[in-house]
C-alpha cells in the first residue's frame, strides 16, 4: 500500500502546486534575492561583476536626483491614491441608485481601466497638444488664462499634475467597483432606523454609509499605494518629465549608463520605504 | 412643491452621470475622432471631423495600399511590360511596399497576439492544477502558499526587471532571438500566474464539495475529476480568466521595451507604437487609428466577460 487516502492526497496536491511554485519561486523570489546580490556590486552586463560593498547604496543616496525621485514618488502616490479613493468614492454613491441605462453606463466607465496604456496615452496628449489639443484651445484662446500655447504634458511644473490626473482617470473604475459592491451589501433597515431617529442624508453617510465602507476604503489606499508606488507605464508612456522612482530606476539601469547595481539599489530601497509604510499602514488604519 | 423639487434632483443627478461618463470616455472619443480626421482638420476643436478620412486605418491595416504607394514611372512600366510574369509583378510591387516606412501593424498584432494567447495559456493549465489543489487538497505548507500568492503583488515590475534581464543574459537568452522570445513568453506567464492562481482558486472553492465526492465514489482519480467535474462546472471562470491574463499579456510594457529592444521583428504593439511614434507632428491620424486597433480586441474581448470579470475584479483577485 502507499499509505493512507490522506497521504495519498496530500502527494497529489503536492505535485499538483508544484508547476506554480517553482516557476514563482525561479522568477519572483529568487530574483528579489538576486535583486539584493547585485545591489552590492558593479554590475556589467557581460562578464565579471566586482564587490563594492555599499557603495551604490552611498551614490544613491547622495545623489540630488534619487531625492527629486523621491519626492515626486510621495507626490504622486498621495494624490493619486486620495483622487482614485474619492473619485472611486462618488462614483459608487452615484451608481448605487437604479436609473435607466445603467447598464451601458457601466460598461462605459469601465473603459479607462481596461485599454491598453500605450493605446489612451496618446489620446492624451493630443489633448493637451499645443499645436492641436482642445484643452489649449480652452485655456488660452477662449478662456484667455494663459498669453500663449504650451506643452502642458511637458512643463516641469505641470507634467506630474497631469500623470496624477490620468491616474486617477485610468484607476476610478476600479476603486469605484470595490466600493459599490461593499454599498450594496449594507443593510437597508440601517438606513431605515436613522430615519426614523430623523437623519438626513449626510448625517445618514457619516453615520452609517462610512462606516460600514471604512474597511474597503482601508484595503482600497492600501493597495493603491502598493500599485501606484510600482507604476512604471502610466508614468513613462504619458511623459517624459515625471520622473518617480520606478522611471528613475528605469533610466539609471537601461539608459545611458547602464548602471545596473544602482538602478538594483534604488528599487530595493523603494521596495524597503513600501514595505514598513505597509506595515505601518496595516496596523495604525487597519488595526489587524 | 415636493415633486419640484424631486425633478431638480433628478435633473442634477442626471448631470452626474452624464459628467462621470464623459470623463471616462472623452479620450477614446478624442481616438476616434483624430483617427478620422485630416491634418488640416486637427486644429479644430470639434469631436466631429469635417471630411472623413479612413486612409490611416487602411494605411495600417494594408487595404488599398499596392498600388499607391508605387511611384508612377514604376506603375507605367508595369503596365506596358505584358511579358512580365504575375510572380515578377508581384515581387516588383512588394520591393516598394517594404521600403516605405509604413508602420508594420499586421506584424506587430500577430507578435502581440502570439505572446498574449500562448503565455495565457500556459498560465491558465499551471494554474488550474495549481488552484485546485490549493483550494480542495489538505497538506502542509498549503496556507502559506496561499497566502504567499497574495504577497508577491507587492512586487513591482521594475524590482524584478533588472534581476531577470541579467539572469536572461547570463544564461544567453538574450542574445539570440528565440531566447528573448523564450524570456518574455516565460515572464508573462509569471507575470499572470498569481493572479490566475488566486482568482480559479476563488472560484474552485464556491463549487460543491458534494460533487465531487459523487465522482470519486464512481471511481474517477483526481485527474478525471478535474477533466470531467471541474472543469465543465467553471468554463466561464476559466474563460475569464483566460482573457484577463491575455489582457495583461496584452497590456505589457515595461518588459518588451527592454528585452526585446533589439529585435524589431518580435515587437509587440506596445513598443512597436511607442517606437514609430516618437515624433508625433505629422501622423496623428495614424497614431489614433494604431491606438484605436491596439484597443479594440481587449475592449471585445472585455465586453464579453464583462459580468464575470467584474465579480472576479471586486473579490480582489487583480493586479496592475
Amino acid at each position: 500500500m502507499k499509505g493512507t487516502l490522506q497521504q495519498q492526497q496530500a502527494r497529489l496536491g503536492v505535485r499538483l502546486i508544484a508547476p506554480a511554485v517553482v516557476i514563482i519561486g525561479l522568477l519572483i523570489v529568487y530574483p528579489v534575492f538576486y535583486n539584493l546580490f547585485l545591489s552590492f556590486h558593479d554590475v556589467k552586463l557581460s562578464g565579471e561583476s566586482s564587490f563594492v560593498g555599499l557603495s551604490n547604496y552611498a551614490a544613491v543616496i547622495t545623489d540630488i536626483e534619487f531625492w527629486r525621485a523621491f519626492l515626486t514618488t510621495a507626490l504622486y502616490v498621495f494624490f493619486t491614491t486620495l483622487g482614485t479613493t474619492l473619485f472611486g468614492l462618488v462614483v459608487a454613491l452615484a451608481m448605487n441608485r437604479q436609473f435607466p441605462g445603467q447598464g451601458v453606463v457601466r460598461s462605459l466607465l469601465l473603459l479607462p481601466y481596461i485599454a491598453p496604456v500605450i493605446s489612451v496615452v496618446f489620446a492624451w496628449q493630443f489633448f493637451f497638444d499645443p499645436v492641436n489639443g482642445i484643452f489649449m484651445h480652452l485655456v488660452v484662446d477662449q478662456w484667455g488664462l494663459y498669453p500663449e500655447r504650451f506643452n502642458l504634458i511637458r512643463s516641469p511644473r505641470y507634467a506630474l499634475w497631469v500623470a496624477i490626473v490620468f491616474s486617477v482617470w485610468k484607476n476610478f473604475p476600479f476603486t469605484y467597483l470595490m466600493i459599490l459592491s461593499r454599498l450594496q451589501a449594507i443593510d437597508e433597515n440601517l438606513y431605515e432606523a436613522a430615519e426614523i431617529d430623523g437623519c438626513t442624508g449626510i448625517k445618514k453617510f457619516f453615520y452609517i454609509t462610512l462606516p460600514e465602507i471604512y474597511f474597503v476604503l482601508g484595503s482600497i489606499v492600501l493597495m493603491r499605494i502598493i500599485w501606484n508606488m510600482n507604476k512604471f507605464e502610466d508614468i513613462y508612456l504619458l511623459t517624459d518629465n515625471v520622473k518617480t522612482l520606478p522611471v528613475y530606476t528605469y533610466f539609471k539601469a537601461f539608459t545611458g549608463a547602464l548602471d545596473m547595481g544602482q538602478g538594483s539599489a534604488i528599487s530595493l530601497i523603494q521596495f524597503a520605504i513600501l514595505i514598513s509604510f505597509i506595515i505601518l499602514y496595516v496596523k495604525k488604519v487597519l488595526k489587524w | 412643491m415636493v415633486t419640484k423639487h424631486r425633478t431638480i434632483k433628478n435633473l442634477l443627478f442626471a448631470l452626474l452621470i452624464l459628467a462621470i461618463v464623459l470623463f471616462a470616455v472623452f479620450p477614446f472619443l478624442q481616438m476616434v475622432s483624430t483617427s478620422l480626421k485630416y491634418s488640416w482638420d486637427w486644429g479644430n476643436p470639434s469631436l466631429v471631423p469635417l471630411k472623413l478620412n479612413w486612409e490611416s486605418y487602411g494605411e495600417l491595416l494594408g487595404i488599398g495600399q499596392d498600388i499607391k504607394d508605387l511611384p508612377e514611372s514604376v506603375q507605367i512600366l508595369l503596365e506596358e511590360t505584358p511579358d512580365l510574369t504575375r510572380e515578377q509583378k508581384e515581387a516588383i510591387i512588394a520591393k516598394y511596399r517594404d521600403t516605405g516606412d509604413v508602420f508594420p501593424f499586421g506584424k506587430y498584432f500577430l507578435n502581440s497576439l502570439l505572446f498574449s494567447s500562448s503565455s495565457a495559456l500556459i498560465s491558465l493549465v499551471i494554474a488550474i492544477l495549481g488552484a485546485y489543489s490549493f483550494s480542495r487538497m489538505e497538506y502542509k505548507g498549503r496556507r502559506v502558499i496561499q497566502r504567499g500568492v497574495l504577497f508577491v503583488y507587492m512586487f513591482g515590475g521594475i524590482l524584478l526587471l533588472i534581476p531577470l534581464y541579467k539572469v536572461s543574459v547570463a544564461l544567453g537568452l538574450a542574445g539570440t532571438q528565440g531566447g528573448t522570445v523564450l524570456s518574455v513568453l516565460i515572464i508573462y506567464v509569471v507575470q499572470t500566474l498569481p493572479v490566475c492562481l488566486y482568482m480559479l482558486g476563488n472560484y474552485f472553492r464556491t463549487i460543491p464539495f458534494s460533487i465531487e465526492e459523487a465522482a470519486f465514489i464512481e471511481g474517477l482519480n483526481h485527474f478525471q475529476t478535474i477533466w470531467k467535474i471541474i472543469l465543465p462546472l467553471s468554463i466561464s471562470a476559466i474563460a475569464t480568466v483566460y482573457i484577463y491574463a491575455f489582457m495583461i499579456a496584452w497590456n505589457e510594457y515595461l518588459y518588451a521595451s527592454v528585452f526585446l529592444k533589439s529585435y524589431k521583428d518580435i515587437y509587440t504593439l506596445s513598443i512597436g507604437l511607442k517606437s514609430l511614434f516618437v515624433s508625433k507632428n505629422a501622423i496623428w491620424d495614424r497614431i489614433m487609428a494604431a491606438s484605436m486597433l491596439t484597443a479594440l480586441p481587449v475592449v471585445i474581448l472585455f465586453l464579453l466577460i464583462q459580468k464575470h470579470l467584474t465579480g472576479g475584479m471586486t473579490s480582489g483577485g487583480v493586479k496592475e
